[in-house]
């Protein structure tokens, strides 16, 4: 007989599952611009940069979500059914928040770093000798 | 710009421990070291006589650009890839005056400053090697 504490798993993974998918979703989709940025226009390792991220955010958010699955209370009706669920999902999209927060600081960085590589020098000259030297 | 030479004063032991640091760092120029005192920099870089007696650090860029003092300091980080950010928050107008402020306190006390820190200049870091290395092996002393 399946009790309140496997419906409120069941329910539990599928609803933590599906929101993972989502924002990975999400991430890969708008993230794929800022990684061509950073990576000065080349697709192929913008692409395979952004996959490498939605696999690692993917084995995070997953393996909390199965880590925390027998984690609180053991539900005996419907209200205690619906409020360990929200529990548990909450602190789910707590965890999906984080994580999308530190992709976006990732991929700012990335970006930054990018920018900052073709930036011309932040200070003007006080002399110049008046030909190039030869770097021999 | 690819390329920045850096114009040290080598008997400043601070300065050589700085010069080692650069050439450490991953960077996105290339950077060469030359002595101030060398010959080969009046050789190298024709006119820049004048600005060597001013006794502070120059950096120069293959095309010829001169940058001295904290823009020299500035500059040498401007080539590194971990610090090019920090070069670019430096050169700012609001922090630049405190770079140049800086710059002159440690640049005229530089040789008190490596004494007191304990940094020999290269040249002396040599000298102790030779006294302390054993003298060479003679090929003639070998057994037959």
């Amino acid at each position: 007989m399946i009790t309140h504490t496997v419906w409120t798993y069941i329910g539990y993974l599928v609803i933590s599952v599906a929101l993972t998918i989502w924002v990975a979703r999400t991430l890969h989709k708008n993230g794929r611009i800022f990684l061509v940025d950073s990576f000065l226009g080349n697709e192929k390792l913008a692409d395979s940069v952004n996959h490498l991220l939605v696999v690692g955010f993917y084995l995070i958010n997953i393996g909390y979500v199965t880590l925390a699955l027998k984690y609180g209370d053991r539900p005996s009706d419907l209200q205690q059914v619906l409020e360990t669920l929200s529990t548990k999902i909450g602190f789910v999209l707590l965890v999906l928040g984080v994580m999308h927060f530190f992709n976006l600081y990732v991929f700012s960085k990335m970006r930054r770093r990018a920018l900052l590589r073709g930036q011309p020098p932040p200070v003007i000259p006080q002399a110049h000798l008046g030909q190039p030297v030869v770097a021999s | 710009m690819k390329t920045l030479f850096v114009i040290y004063d080598s008997e400043c032991g601070f300065c050589c421990r700085c010069r080692q640091w650069l050439a450490q760092q991953p960077a996105y120029l290339d950077l060469r070291f030359f002595q101030r005192n060398s010959p080969e920099v009046v050789c190298r870089f024709p006119g820049i006589e004048k600005l060597l007696r001013l006794d502070e650090l120059l950096v120069v860029s293959d095309e010829g650009a001169v940058y001295r003092g904290a823009h020299a300091w500035v500059m040498c980080l401007y080539a590194l890839r971990e610090y090019r950010e920090w070069a670019s928050k430096l050169a700012h107008p609001s922090l630049l005056p405190f770079a140049w402020r800086a710059y002159e306190l440690f640049s005229e006390n530089r040789r008190e400053f490596s004494r007191w820190m304990k940094l020999l200049p290269e040249e002396e870091i040599a000298k102790k090697i030779r006294q302390h290395s054993p003298p060479p092996v003679c090929s003639n002393e070998r057994k037959p």
